[in-house]
């Protein structure tokens, strides 16, 4: 009774602040609120995900916004309020549909049907965008790529040249390559974000400009 | 492995623009919501995080994260 009590005490027509949210959605849980934070995400996933979406589209949202809420009441605690509960709801549910679809797109694909994705600062998923070879190499170019193979095998740890091949001599996507090394996106990251800092140190020792090695090339 | 010119261009590269310090995706994730909401406020999420921007920058998961956000909430506040 007393229960029941509270539990209606909890129902709002809306929820304006964090406040109102977080009081909403932790328990008892106030499923008005529940259902209206769905709404929202699923309003905000469709137009985000639709292009990644063949068909099914809104059957693909609601078990994704679905997955997401149970995300949120499960880490409400975690929410600080640096922004609205929405936004940080949210992101949850965005990462939520995207790690869905990836993991959908490459057990599907073969790996020579996979699309590089060429964006010059990219330094993580690099690929490897028109593989044409000059007609004119220049000498030092063997030179260089002899250097910097020493680079790799005698400063990277095996992990670290399993990743770097992976990633930037195969291009294989980031997906791909946390499976293949039973790891997770994160500490993939990092492992290749110390390979990059090993490989421009080393540079740097040597006294190799990296500006004029890429002009070489 | 064989390095081609142009998989070594990349990798001089991305060796080239590592800053001793970058956050992983997870620390880009736990400020993602914020910087959102700086972006879509029209204040400059890039000087109050730093560190995030670079991540986005540098990593196309996270980036392809934030793109899809960005949508989302636009299409909120629209009322679409
Ligand atoms: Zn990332």
């Amino acid at each position: 009774m007393l229960n029941w009590f509270k539990r209606r005490r909890k129902e709002k027509a809306s929820y304006e602040t964090n406040e109102e949210w977080i009081e909403a959605l932790k328990p008892p849980v106030d499923e008005r609120a529940v259902k209206l934070l769905r709404q929202q995400l699923i309003r905000g996933l469709k137009p985000a995900l639709h292009k990644y979406v063949d068909r099914e589209l809104d059957q693909f949202v609601e078990d994704v916004a679905q997955d997401a809420l149970l995300k949120v009441l499960d880490n409400i605690d975690s929410f600080r309020g640096e922004s609205k509960l929405l936004t940080w709801a949210m992101k949850i549910a965005v990462r939520e549909g995207l790690t869905e679809l990836r993991l959908k797109r490459y057990d599907d694909i073969s790996i020579e049907d996979l699309k590089p994705d060429d964006d010059s600062r990219e330094v993580f998923s690099l690929t490897v965008a028109g593989n044409e070879i000059s007609p004119d190499r220049s000498l030092h170019e063997s030179d260089l790529v002899d250097k910097v193979m020493t680079i790799i095998n005698e400063e990277l740890t095996d992990k670290q040249k399993q990743a770097i091949n992976a990633l930037m001599i195969q291009g294989l996507p980031v997906p791909v390559v946390v499976k293949q090394m039973d790891t997770n996106r994160n500490a993939l990251y990092k492992l290749v974000h110390d390979a990059r800092l090993k490989i421009k140190n080393k540079l740097e020792i040597e006294g190799i400009d990296p500006d004029e090695m890429l002009n070489k090339l | 492995m064989e390095l081609t010119p142009d998989i070594l261009k990349s990798l001089i590269k991305s060796a080239q623009m590592a800053a001793d310090h970058e956050i992983g995706c997870d620390e880009c994730f736990d400020e993602l919501h914020e910087f959102a909401e700086l972006e879509l406020a029209g204040k400059s999420p890039a000087e109050a995080k730093p560190l995030v921007k670079d991540h986005l920058d540098k990593c196309g998961s996270c980036r392809e994260e934030y793109q899809a956000l960005l949508e989302a909430l636009r299409a909120i506040e629209n009322g679409n």
